[in-house]
């Protein structure tokens, strides 16, 4: 595999990402329909919030606001992951029949050139709706706003977002190794999306620690925005987020492609 | 009836073939359920009242643990299967077959949604039965709640086919089945308990056809205090919803079954 710069990757990446979206334009209807759809669903979910604290003031001290804070941070740090990431849920698919082999043939990096196959244009919905209920806590709550704030803010949900990328990594990886059971991984990893957000003190203790350490959910909002709110103290963790966060892709993206190397086709 | 039978049995048995999927939805269920405990039990201590909306901790818990164990029975995936039957060509070879499209469909479902009953609303309905103590009352009520949920399975059903027919036209699955489900969950009660709803917009769910399938059934079992009179009431709703559902499902059905395009098959 040859070895290429960072700018020749991204010029690669922006021709596929035109051509996808040429191909995606071609069913303008669905493309509609379907934004329509991720809204509903992001949506569906403030309104929740909505209706819980019509019964209750605050949520183990956690206000409305705060918890809106939470849900649209936790919604642009999942963007990433369902725009650029969601070829991994055809993985098993592709490993299955046997396709994957056609990924193996090129010059480019192999996890770059299976990724990058992929641009999930509905993913821009959820963007928009965790842009606007961030920023409606964020008046609301009063917080300060500066070009540092927002450099600070860029880095936190950048790296906030390497989480949920590395977990669909991990668990899309599963299909090189356990091909029979890699279904049931993908599933149930997609499941801890709907943890994020929350703030992890509602847990118990020893649910706590596994999503600090073992599955890191934490990270996905939780961590990251506790150095943003004014009234919450942000620890050692909020912190080190970001060399986390690159770690642990760095350790999925191996795991990717070792499986990958591994993997020698079905023969037909 | 032997013909129904059999296809209901066909329907158990490709369910049998797909066991591992039961055992997915099964712990796919427990880990949507570890949130809804810790965050209905922080709900209720910050409250700092033992009832909520006439609900304590112990209801809305077995309320919210049975609906998502009904939800389990409920997913039909049908919008998806219609697709797949038109996108293949198979369509053509069920139009022919001596026996509404429709009709056809469900049979298998209910095949498939008695091994889920089995399988998930039976085992979860006895352990939550014992793990709160016996708090589920066992008698007339449950057989309300049966012929409750019978007609709220029908109904969801009526709603998965409208939807279905709904993306012949849109050739799109996913938006349209999202909104859906979105819809169905939150108005129904299934993820909040219509009690928790601020009084407006409960009024609204109760004109809707979605109560019908989670609020109504799960009511007649839980709510101990109904009357005979709200009971009967309740499934009158339920019917009146049922037999419009299922006069819209059939006409709309027939005037697009024009305009399926088939490629192939």
């Amino acid at each position: 595999m040859m070895k290429q710069g960072f700018r020749y990757y991204l010029k690669i990446y922006g021709k596929i990402l035109v051509q996808n979206i040429k191909s995606k334009m071609s069913y303008r209807a669905d493309f509609f329909i379907s934004l329509i759809g991720i809204i509903f669903v992001n949506l569906s979910g403030f309104i929740t919030f909505w209706i819980i604290f019509k019964n209750v003031p605050s949520l183990l001290n956690w206000s409305y606001y705060e918890m809106l804070f939470l849900y649209g941070f936790s919604l642009i740090a999942l963007t990433p992951v369902q725009c650029f990431f969601d070829n991994n849920w055809n993985l098993l698919t592709y490993v299955f029949s046997g396709d994957f082999i056609k990924y193996c043939f090129k010059p480019l990096n192999l996890f770059f050139y299976y990724i990058s196959e992929i641009f999930d244009i509905k993913g821009i919905g959820q963007l928009v709706v965790g842009i606007t209920v961030l920023s409606y806590s964020w008046t609301n709550l009063g917080l300060d706003f500066s070009l540092i704030i927002l450099v600070k803010l860029i880095i936190a949900l950048v790296s906030a977002s390497l989480f949920m990328i590395s977990i669909t990594n991990f668990a899309a990886a599963s299909s090189f190794y356990i091909l029979n059971s890699a279904y049931f991984v993908m599933m149930l990893s997609n499941k801890f999306k709907d943890y994020a957000k929350y703030p992890i003190t509602i847990f118990g203790g020893a649910l706590r620690i596994i999503f600090t350490f073992i599955i890191p959910i934490a990270f996905m909002a939780y961590y990251p925005s506790l150095a943003f709110l004014s009234n919450k103290e942000a620890t050692f963790l909020t912190y080190f987020t970001p060399v986390y966060g690159i770690t642990f892709f760095y350790l999925s993206y191996k795991f990717w492609m070792f499986g990958a190397m591994k993997y020698n086709g079905t023969g037909s | 009836m032997n013909k129904f039978l059999t296809l209901i049995k066909s329907g158990i048995l490709v369910t049998l073939r797909f066991r591992l999927g039961v055992f997915v939805t099964i712990i796919g269920n427990l880990i949507y359920l570890i949130i809804v405990y810790f965050l209905w039990r922080s709900i209720y201590l910050s409250s700092g009242n033992n009832v909520l909306n006439g609900m304590t901790f112990e209801d809305t818990m077995i309320y919210l643990v049975l609906a998502s164990s009904m939800f389990t029975l409920l997913e039909s995936y049908l919008t998806w299967r219609m697709h797949e039957d038109i996108q293949s060509g198979k369509i053509i070879l069920d139009l022919i077959k001596p026996m509404g499209y429709q009709l056809y469909k469900s049979l298998g479902l209910i095949g498939e949604m008695l091994f889920k009953l089995v399988t998930t609303l039976l085992p979860t309905f006895i352990v939550v039965y014992f793990l709160s103590n016996f708090h589920i009352q066992l008698g007339i009520n449950l057989i309300f709640f049966f012929l409750s949920m019978i007609i709220g399975i029908v109904i969801s059903l009526c709603i998965d086919f409208l939807v279905g027919t709904i993306c012949l036209y849109t050739q799109s699955i996913w938006g349209v089945n999202m909104i859906k489900e979105v819809l169905v969950l939150l108005l129904s009660g299934a993820v909040i308990p219509l009690n928790f709803f601020p009084q407006p917009l409960k009024n609204i769910t109760m004109y809707l056809p979605f109560q019908a399938i989670y609020n109504a059934p799960l009511q007649q079992l839980l709510n101990t205090e109904l009357s005979i009179y709200t009971r009967f009431s309740s499934m009158g709703i339920q019917l009146i919803w049922l037999v419009a559902l299922l006069l819209i499902c059939k006409v709309f059905w027939w005037k697009s079954l024009r305009i399926i395009t088939v490629n192939g098959g």
